[in-house]
């Protein structure tokens, strides 16, 4: 679920761009700057990745995978999610120009919670490292949820109804997201640890 | 002291006066889905993604001549000044300009149509919620059902989500005279000559590149999965397969990304790519950014003083 354009007050519009420009110009930092070019492709990555549907009953939902990003990426996190967004207002998906700042940090901060959650809780045997990654799976949702209702109250008690709405529409896709994240997490173990090292692809 | 005026009406008064209006979009989002659909093959997913982005050649347009920075800033901080609207009347005008933009830039009509279907859905959630949950303030209109106090149909939450939806779709419909009437590259050497470091622009182009190569090597690994009996249903083994696939995509594009870079690096890369074209700011780009952001002030005028 995105924010889309005029639903959040002008001010907070504008300050979650100031505040994600923040939080991005910290996640490029945190990269080696000579790996940044190789964080465009792995975006690009996660972007196809987003784009499965997963069925749910008659409908799909849509991953979002923001725990997988964080917990592969660490702090570059923030920079993929955002560029991911840019690609998105460019491609003919969701526009949201106003509220791509909003939507950056509804994303990119439960990221860079599920990547330090994951590498300090992560352990060696994979699995409990299936485990962890599918509660960081989770813990990304119910944040995003959080932040999402948060951002959407900003706009005064009308909006407590919508929120209230968005957070239980979160429910089942926190199930999902846990399992996906959980089994991917779990394959990369068994196939490509390396990925799962902090050291891969990211600050030192 | 709430002092809201309450009109009960009978069932199906309220499916003829409020749900109709309502139904008009939902079918129109139905319709465009199927339209969607129905240009993927049978039996397929649908295509998710991604036609390539302007076509170098271009169109004549005033859009496709003005300077993509004064471009850039004259629509951002227009998008702005359309999304702090706050009455349906200058909203709705904004979708008028709006339109009379994709004309003039002569959008492709499917591109648009897949962008409004895109916020259909968060925007959907707002016209459906918003008039029941909306605390009732003075002055408002309740219209209650068959005596059903506790779900009153407030008429204001219905103006605010209309009021949204018509901001909402107004800067959706900027996006295509904004970004694609122009080569990629060029609306990111502008953004770069803004101030933006270029370092991002080199990464959108990158992305955006790899992204298409990415989707394909997917639709190749679907069809592998499903020539071996793979079928989608909502169950665990589903979810597995469909981790080890997202498992399977990291894996090799992580490899791809080392590839990349090491052919970048022997290519003589050292963080630059050569600029597309010199820009020319012109006296035209400069009046046209103006009298937009006067047509969008003059927006914010009405919203706020009319009565």
């Amino acid at each position: 679920m995105h924010i889309s354009d005029g639903v959040l007050p002008t001010a907070v519009a504008v300050g979650c761009y100031g505040l994600s420009a923040a939080l991005a110009v910290w996640s490029a930092r945190r990269s080696r700057s000579r790996e940044l070019p190789k964080l465009a492709v792995m975006t690009a990555a996660f972007f196809v990745a987003s784009l499965v549907h997963v069925p749910f009953g008659p409908t799909s939902v849509h991953l979002i995978i923001p725990g997988l990003t964080g917990a592969l990426l660490g702090p570059s996190a923030f920079l993929s999610i955002g560029l991911g967004l840019l690609l998105q207002c460019l491609l003919f998906q969701f526009g949201g120009l106003t509220a791509l700042g909003a939507n950056a940090l509804m994303m990119g901060l439960p990221a860079l919670a599920c990547g330090w959650f994951f590498q300090a809780f992560k352990g060696v045997p994979p699995l409990r490292q299936s485990i962890v990654g599918g509660l960081a799976g989770a813990l990304g949702t119910v944040l995003a949820a959080l932040v999402l209702a948060g951002l959407l109250m900003t706009g005064g008690e009308d909006f407590a109804g919508v929120a209230k709405i968005a957070l239980l529409a979160h429910v089942p896709v926190i199930l999902i997201e846990a399992l996906v994240s959980g089994f991917t997490v779990g394959f990369l173990a068994r196939v490509k640890p390396e990925l799962l090292k902090p050291a891969y692809l990211r600050g030192a | 002291m709430v002092n809201a005026i309450h009109i009960h009406l009978p069932l199906w008064q309220l499916f003829l006066l409020v749900l109709a209006p309502l139904a008009v979009p939902a079918i129109l989002v139905a319709w465009l889905r199927h339209v969607v659909r129905r240009r993927s093959a049978p039996g397929e997913d649908p295509d998710w993604s991604v036609p390539p982005l302007a076509d170098e050649a271009g169109g004549g347009s005033w859009f496709h001549r003005w300077d993509v920075r004064s471009k850039i800033v004259t629509l951002l901080a227009y998008s702005f000044m359309i999304a702090s609207l706050q009455r349906l009347g200058p909203a709705l005008a904004a979708i008028g300009i709006s339109l009379l933009a994709l004309i003039i830039a002569r959008a492709p009509l499917a591109k648009v149509l897949m962008r409004l279907l895109a916020i259909a859905g968060f925007v959907g959630m707002f016209l459906v919620v918003m008039p029941f949950t909306v605390p009732v303030r003075h002055a408002d209109t309740v219209l209650i059902v068959n005596g059903l106090t506790g779900l009153g149909f407030n008429l204001r939450g219905l103006a605010l989500a209309a009021a949204i939806t018509a901001k909402a779709v107004a800067i959706a419909l900027l996006m295509e005279p904004l970004l694609s009437t122009a080569p990629l590259p060029v609306t990111l050497h502008g953004l770069s000559r803004l101030g933006v470091p270029e370092m991002l622009g080199q990464m959108v182009l990158l992305s955006h590149r790899y992204l298409h190569v990415f989707r394909h090597e997917a639709q190749r690994m679907v069809a592998g999965m499903r020539v071996r009996g793979f079928r989608q249903r909502t169950d665990l083994e589903t979810l597995r397969a469909l981790s080890n696939f997202l498992g399977m995509l990291f894996v090799r594009s992580f490899e791809r990304t080392e590839r990349v870079f090491e052919a970048m690096q022997a290519r003589g890369y050292k963080g630059r790519f050569p600029e597309p074209r010199p820009l020319r700011l012109r006296a035209a780009d400069l009046l046209l950014a103006v009298a937009w952001l006067a047509l969008g002030a003059a927006l914010i005028v009405w919203d706020r003083l009319a009565v």
